[in-house]
């Protein structure tokens, strides 16, 4: 009887359904079989036998119960629209976001660089997360380790054996161009890389060719194309090879177009077109970046390479660092002191994994794209719950139907199964419908991202990693709210319904019960996000409002590169001279200066100083942060001098070298000295220039708003020999009025050949500075109100609901005399329970949560009391409000037509 | 409902589901007695097994080209718990256009010459 128990567990692969009704019936032609079998041999066929044909038929019949449900549960979908659609909707906006997120979470942090053959072997050498360049000696200060190489590093690197199998380095940062295109200007982003590039990517072009080894030995004016570049200024069309673009000193001949998917090695940015690094002094005329003249080393590449076979990382590392070694010792070996050469030589190069390629901002956003990744997370679940909630009324609806199926002899596990499927048939047309929304709301995203880095972009590729995220959410939302909808609408025996409906209520104590809970877990649930959004708008805020110490309104500042034009410092020096007068004369200008720093444009020069007075405490030389300015720099700029006086006219070769300080030099270096008067000795090489130290200025953020004031001390302009080759003007307007054309006017006159490299307003150079913050500020902000929306109507259903199902006892209340105050205190008593629970749950959840999102905050602490208060706060009112309509309803009730209607 | 669907619509017939009704065509049978007549008939080449033969049951039913009787029809039958079938009128015309569409095919592979006349 063996044979039996096995097909008897053999029936259990067939539906329920199917088993119920046929299962003895096979059952009995099974013992036929056997019993006709006579002998082993032929008794085990037919036990085979039945266990193929169970493997066969079984998935057809459950196929077939599933299209009886999938065909049940449109019926009933169809039938009641408004659900259906709010459903759909949300889920759709649910597993959207979650979608979107995920997809630029999983670019910006997680993904492999798009169109480059096996990642995973790449190494670089470099900080992937530095772009830009910097020019000086660069001593071990920080930690020694190397941001980048200078190409002359990179030369070597390359020819030494025993490390990569192929090496390349790129710039660092992407290059902005005005490109001659036929006879248009076209503003384009673009790349100075070596020539093994695209080979040590392993990126084939779709037309044309690539980089040679021959564009590293001598200048070759070609330039590789981007896909996008081609089809958006070439229309896609064939001839474009061979075709020129001029980019300043440089007429460059296309000779391939790179594949759709390839960005190159920085994720996250999209380069127009890449040009041989040979090439830099021809497209970015007026500094030298490919040889070394010491004590200055030009560090500004990225260098990224395939190991050769054998080679470890460590070991590759190694053999780097004493090819880096042997060149700082013959760089450094005759220019430094004993001490200085030990800094200097305590340089090191760190190797990494680079499948992820560089990334600029991958640092920058990882804190605040997880917090918001799981901020939607978060917020699938309230919608979740939200729906459970919708469906667990809806089941109530439909117990008459569900007791009448039970009685006549359904089982609870064919039912639920039924139920399930309606919700997975809703969660699949949210999530298709979702695939839609996640692609606009990337692309929305990237927009966001990009006020913070215009450089920066991210294409929605519908990938593997996307495509299992979306179903994932989609059947977890299935489960999420069809399961204990099902239950409980499952969860009855006929005798109980009938007993309820003979009462006249509608649902039971448990249906309640289980929404009540619902709402709390929703609540629970609002309140992180709630103070997430709080934390992250104050923190906007902050940024906003933080005081800059100088005036950023009515303040234009324009950049011109003398450095293309003008190789005499002397010249340059008095065209500057004659700009700054006549842009003093322009329409609406109150006044003007210059700075070689500028405002705002993220450049950075230090300089060692000796003070007089003080002794360094420790072995570094001490070091600050320096600027060449302009005549009435700080009048202009709107910093105030809380000591002394502003650089003026008079101060020139001619007059007594001074200097300005700001406050946090001061502070540092003079304690609690008078500074006025004393003297600062700026150490620049080997060249010491002495000067006195004429005024203290307040402390001014002139890079980003977030940074750390750092020690700055100003010189003046006409006190320099070496002059300002590239000075940007900065302009203080009479009015709010534009002046930008009569500046632009006024520099024409003067020289129209004068490369204007750009010309903003502070305003719109702060912009971007602080669009991040807004950006994720109002994404946050979005999703507490939707939770808040949400928990709001989830609590408005399930009172409704609970007023609903008591109509009759609210009545008999009513007819004894029971007041309506009295009635509207006890639902909203009946409230009180849920919402303290969900705020006291939500509370220690944003309470433990609070401190992830510490790293993307700006003065304001995770665990904020006054953002906590706030938030309960606004939930709280919200609960009330959603709780007060349907309590004001029950106590207008009408007892006598209340009680008829049962 | 199956009655309003012309008997075409059904065919090709599955041929699990065309011996069936040629086991019903004479007499009413049980389960493992139609598995029996369809090995007997085909010389035990086709063994239907009580999955493949329940599954095209249900779909028979459904489909209502068989129908279930409410009791045995053999009063000397000793197991009650047995389900015979029966097959349908509407059962019966669309096993006669099964017929017909293999007759016609039958001709044309003669008049080919595919097969030869006998």
């Amino acid at each position: 009887m063996q044979a039996v128990t096995l097909y008897r567990a053999l029936l259990r692969c067939y539906p329920a359904a199917f088993r119920d009704e046929y299962g003895e019936q096979m059952l009995l032609a099974f013992t036929d079989q056997l019993h006709d079998a006579p002998g082993g041999v032929r008794r085990a066929a037919v036990l085979t036998g039945a266990a193929r044909d169970a493997l066969a038929v079984a998935p057809q019949e459950h196929w077939h119960v599933f299209l009886q449900d999938l065909r049940y549960a449109l019926r009933t979908m169809a039938a009641r629209p408004g659900f259906t659609a709010v459903a759909i909707l949300s889920l759709a906006l649910g597993i959207g976001a979650n979608t979107a997120l995920f997809s630029l979470w999983n670019g910006v942090l997680r993904a492999p660089l798009p169109g480059v053959q096996r990642p995973e072997e790449l190494v670089m050498l470099t900080d992937p997360a530095a772009a830009g360049a910097f020019r000086g000696r660069w001593d071990g200060r920080t930690d020694g380790a190397r941001d980048w190489v200078t190409y002359r590093e990179f030369e070597e690197l390359r020819d030494s054996s025993g490390i990569f199998a192929s090496v390349m380095a790129s710039q660092s940062s992407l290059a902005l161009w005005q490109a001659r295109v036929d006879t248009g200007l076209e503003e384009v982003r673009g790349r100075l890389v070596s020539g093994a590039y695209f080979q040590v990517l392993g990126a084939n072009p779709v037309a044309g060719r690539v980089f040679t080894a021959d564009a590293d030995r001598v200048e070759t004016p070609e330039a590789v194309i981007s896909y996008s570049f081609w089809q958006r200024r070439f229309g896609g069309r064939d001839d474009v090879i061979g075709r020129t673009l001029t980019i300043r000193n440089a007429t460059l001949s296309i000779v391939g177009v790179m594949a759709p998917p390839f960005v190159g090695e920085t994720s996250g940015q999209l380069p127009d077109l890449w040009v041989p690094l040979r090439m830099q002094l021809r497209v970015m005329p007026g500094s030298d970046y490919l040889h070394e003249a010491p004590p200055d080393k030009a560090m500004w590449l990225h260098l990224f390479g395939r190991l050769k076979p054998g080679v470890t990382m460590a070991e590759a590392q190694a053999r780097a660092n004493a090819v880096l070694q042997a060149n700082l010792i013959a760089f450094y070996g005759v220019a430094a002191t004993a001490e200085r050469r030990a800094e200097y030589l305590d340089q090191r190069l760190e190797i990494s994994q680079a499948s992820r390629g560089a990334s600029y901002n991958r640092a920058e956003l990882s804190g605040a794209l997880t917090a918001l990744l799981v901020g939607v997370g978060v917020l699938l679940l309230i919608a979740c719950a939200n729906l459970a909630n919708l469906l667990l009324a809806r089941g109530t609806a439909r117990r008459a139907e569900m007791t009448l199926r039970l009685s006549l002899g359904a089982r609870r596990g064919r039912l639920m199964r039924q139920l399930v499927t309606e919700s997975l048939v809703l969660a699949v047309a949210g999530g298709l419908a979702a695939a839609v929304v996640a692609a606009a709301l990337h692309r929305a995203l990237v927009v966001m991202l990009a006020e913070a880095d215009p450089a920066f972009t991210l294409s929605f590729t519908f990938d593997t990693p996307i495509a299992l995220v979306l179903a994932g959410c989609t059947f977890a939302a299935a489960l999420l709210f069809g399961l204990l909808p099902a239950w409980q609408a499952t969860a009855t025996d006929a005798s109980s319904a009938l007993k309820e409906m003979g009462r006249g209520a509608v649902g039971s104590p448990m249906r309640a019960r289980s929404g009540r809970l619902l709402v709390g877990l929703q609540l629970a649930l609002s309140l992180p996000l709630l103070v997430g959004a709080g934390l992250l708008a104050r923190t906007a805020y902050n940024v906003q409002r933080i005081d800059l110490g100088l005036h950023v309104e009515n303040l234009l500042i324009a950049r011109v590169d003398l450095r293309a034009t003008i190789d005499d410092a002397a010249r340059r020096d008095a065209i500057r001279q004659a700009l700054l007068d006549r842009i003093r004369q322009a329409p609406g200008v109150r006044s003007a200066t210059f700075s070689q720093l500028g405002l705002f444009t993220g450049a950075f020069s230090t300089r060692t100083v000796d003070v007089e007075g003080y002794t360094p405490s420790t072995a570094h030389e001490p070091e600050t942060t320096f600027d060449v300015v302009g005549p009435g720099y700080f009048t202009t700029v709107g910093t105030r001098l809380v000591q002394g006086r502003d650089i003026q006219e008079s101060d020139t070769q001619a007059t007594p070298k001074i200097c300005v300080v700001n406050e946090t030099f001061a502070g540092q270096f003079f304690a609690r000295r008078n500074p006025i008067g004393l003297r600062v000795t700026v150490i620049d090489n080997a060249q010491k220039t002495p000067c006195l130290v004429v005024g203290v200025a307040q402390d001014a953020r002139t890079r980003s708003p977030k940074e750390a004031v750092q020690p700055r001390i100003f010189v003046p302009g006409a006190q320099q020999p070496a002059g300002v080759a590239s000075p940007t003007f900065l302009v203080r307007a009479q009015s709010d009025a534009p002046i930008a054309a009569a500046v632009r006017q006024a520099i024409a006159e003067v020289d129209a050949n004068a490369p204007l490299t750009s010309i903003r307003t502070a305003r719109e150079r702060l912009a971007p500075l602080t669009a991040q913050d807004r950006a994720i500020a109002r994404l946050a902000l979005a999703f507490g109100v939707v939770a808040l929306a949400l928990a709001a109507i989830g609590l408005y259903g399930v009172l409704s609901f609970g007023v609903a199902r008591r109509t009759s006892e609210i009545a008999v209340r009513i007819a004894l005399g029971a007041r309506p105050s009295r009635v509207v205190a006890m639902i909203l008593g009946e409230t009180a329970g849920v919402v303290a629970l969900g705020v006291l749950a939500g509370g220690a959840l944003a309470y433990a949560a609070s401190r992830y999102i510490a790293g993307v905050l700006f003065r304001v602490e995770p665990r904020d009391p006054a953002t906590f208060a706030g938030a309960v706060a606004v939930l709280l009112a919200v609960a009330a409000a959603a709780a007060y309509v349907p309590a004001r309803r029950a106590s207008k009730l009408e007892p006598v037509a209340a009680l008829r209607a049962e | 409902m199956a009655k309003d669907i012309a008997p075409h619509s059904f065919l090709p017939l599955p041929a699990s589901v065309f011996h069936i009704l040629i086991a019903l065509a004479d007499r009413d049978r049980h389960g493992y007695s139609i598995m029996q007549d369809v090995a007997a008939r085909t010389d035990g080449t086709v063994q239907l097994s009580a999955g493949t033969l329940y599954s095209s049951i249900r779909r028979m039913l459904d489909q209502e080209l068989i129908e279930e009787l409410s009791e045995s029809p053999d009063p000397s039958s000793t197991d009650e718990r047995r389900r015979y079938y029966r097959l349908t009128r509407f059962g019966r015309r669309v096993a006669a256009a099964e017929v017909a569409r293999l007759n016609a095919l039958v001709r044309q592979a003669r008049a080919t010459g595919l097969v030869p006349e006998n």
